[in-house]
């Protein structure tokens, strides 16, 4: 019974959070960041669903990121904003034969070696979609990205963002959860052993990565959306690099951890923007000192403190 | 009736031959034991038959079926289970969780990636049941990192168990033991070959344990498979006194 209360707690919160975004009155800059939050907090869940729980870093998620808001982006730009909806619902499905091709590649190497297979990929699709200048616009990316009448507005996309984000975040919670997510786990800690116990380790992390990829690129899907502007930077490193930064930063052992990193990160780079130009060397010192205090990310804290009271109040935490 | 055949294993790394022309048969339902000095193959030849690596050369089949390169994972489903020299667990986890893991694997759940991992009766009491016949039921909610050397051998085992293996395989169950945990992992090899009815077969450097409780003894020198006998067959072989027993106290 208290273990189920304590798994509502987070959710509790993160409805509180995102859905009291909705009935902020005239606030329609917080509503725009926190549609950025909710999209890359999916970006970033679907990340650490790879790293924080299969111990696979790939550096080059953006690349389904970039694809997914591409896929979206094109469409609705080519076809009008009736397509918009049928290329988000595309979008997922392109990933998924896109991330077994590519899966299957990069996950026959391990540790270093396929974190820089798929940093190459992603720097791949970063450079095509620079130079065919013809399909994707090159450098200067697609802009008024039209949008069907009923997700027009702020405030409307943001509700219909939240609405998919939940969805997407719910069932990878569940997968968290699942026997899978178990299996996942063991693979992080001992993928020997995993063999040994009558499974390939090789399909479980191509399903996984399959997974995480497909949910990115929703993310992208979406992001499109935003501002109706996306740009080929999507696909860049720096991209990949700043969702990894975000997770370590949340906490990459809790479910909710990238979350937090990307709340704490979205905010930081708004505050801190509109004080000074030099906005990102501000954030890099915070990031810094943060990393260096809680290694192990804002999550870390949180469970800190809650054994530190279960402690104190002479109660063992017995599941 | 023969659990396994091994017909004339070849494997080299370069130069040196691992496993050079071995052939053994193991019966249903004996405890082998494969003795030898450190070098000459045996944990190469485990890595074989559990399909870790594939021969370069000869045939193994199980249960009279030619498995000779299938992998693991497939090998496992069919009742070929290894122990590892080293303890290999999932060391951040329970013990519970340890043996849940191997249980989600042999009731076919680790695909299922909706439903709650704790859900299944049945996977808890397979649990619950191994815990208890290894002794491990008080630990169960210990983390494997927080277990003692001996525990953590035995836990290992009990994740082999929970794949209800047909055969056994343990490497060096009692290596880097104190005497007392050595007398206690005999024991307990022996207790369960018996209520398990499994075939086992196992590397093991304790010269007591091997004379105590293995059927048949074979004896591996560079690769090669020198003797194979009881007790006494090995004890008084010249061959094997020359080539390994002459270093140890008889």
């Amino acid at each position: 019974m208290m273990k189920r209360y304590k798994d509502l707690v987070p959710w509790i919160i993160y409805f509180l959070v995102f859905g009291g975004m909705l009935f902020v009155r005239g606030g329609g800059h917080y509503v725009h960041l926190a549609m950025q939050i909710i999209i890359l907090g999916l970006f970033a869940t679907s990340f650490n669903v790879l790293f924080g729980k299969t111990g696979l870093l790939s550096f080059g998620q953006a690349l389904f990121y970039g694809l997914g808001a591409y896929i979206t982006g094109m469409a609705a730009k080519s076809f009008g904003p009736d397509y918009f909806m049928w290329a988000l619902l595309a979008v997922p499905l392109v990933a998924i034969v896109v991330s077994i091709l590519l899966g299957a590649l990069s996950l026959r190497l391990s540790d270093v070696y396929f974190t820089m297979l798929t940093l190459a990929f992603a720097q791949l699709a970063w450079g095509i979609t620079i130079k065919w200048y013809g399909l994707t616009r090159g450098d200067d990316g697609i802009q008024a990205i039209p949008k069907p009448a009923l997700l027009t507005g702020n405030v409307n996309y943001y509700l219909f963002s939240f609405l998919v984000v939940t969805a997407c975040i719910y069932f990878l919670w569940r997968l968290d959860r699942s026997p899978f997510g178990s299996v996942l786990e063991g693979i992080r800690q001992n993928s020997l052993r995993v063999t040994f116990t009558g499974m390939s380790v090789f399909r479980h992390q191509l399903l996984a990565y399959v997974i995480s990829s497909s949910f990115t690129a929703i993310a992208g899907g979406l992001y499109a959306g935003i501002d109706g502007s996306i740009h080929p930077d999507m696909f860049y490193w720096t991209m990949s690099g700043s969702i990894i930064l975000m997770t370590i930063l949340g906490g990459m052992s809790g479910f909710f951890g990238p979350i937090i990193g990307v709340t704490i990160f979205v905010l930081l780079e708004d505050m801190v923007g509109r004080s000074t130009e030099y906005w990102s060397f501000v954030i890099g010192i915070i990031m810094l000192i943060m990393v260096m205090i809680f290694p192990h990310g804002i999550i870390g804290i949180a469970t800190y403190f809650g054994k530190f009271f279960a402690r104190k109040g002479g109660q063992v935490d017995n599941p | 009736m023969t659990t396994l055949e091994i017909k004339n294993l070849s494997k080299h790394f370069g130069g040196l031959h691992v496993s050079n022309d071995i052939s053994m048969s193991i019966k249903k339902g004996e405890i082998a034991a494969i003795i030898g000095p450190n070098g000459a193959g045996k944990t190469t030849l485990f890595n074989q038959i559990t399909g870790y690596i594939s021969p370069d050369n000869g045939k193994i089949f199980y249960k009279g079926e030619e498995i000779t390169g299938s992998n693991p994972e497939k090998l496992v489903k069919t009742g070929i289970v290894r122990a590892f020299q080293v303890a290999s667990l999932f060391y951040d986890e329970t013990v519970y969780n340890n043996l849940h893991l191997a249980a989600l694997s042999y009731h076919g759940k680790n695909w299922n990636f909706f439903s709650n991992r704790h859900a299944s009766r049945d996977i808890e009491d397979h649990c619950r049941f191994i815990l208890e016949r290894l002794g491990l039921s008080k630990k169960a909610e210990v983390k494997a990192f927080e277990l003692s050397h001996g525990d953590q051998k035995v836990l290992d085992i009990a994740i082999a168990l929970t794949m209800k293996p047909t055969l056994l395989l343990l490497d060096e169950p009692t290596a880097g033991m104190s005497p007392d945990e050595r007398v206690k992992m005999t024991r307990l090899i022996k207790a369960i070959h018996e209520e398990f009815e499994l075939t086992t077969l196992f590397v093991e450097h304790d010269m007591d344990m091997v004379f105590g409780i293995a059927d048949i003894i074979r004896v591996l020198v560079r690769g090669e498979l020198i003797a194979e006998g009881n007790a006494a067959d090995i004890q008084n072989n010249p061959a094997v006194i020359e080539a390994y027993l002459g270093y140890e106290v008889l």
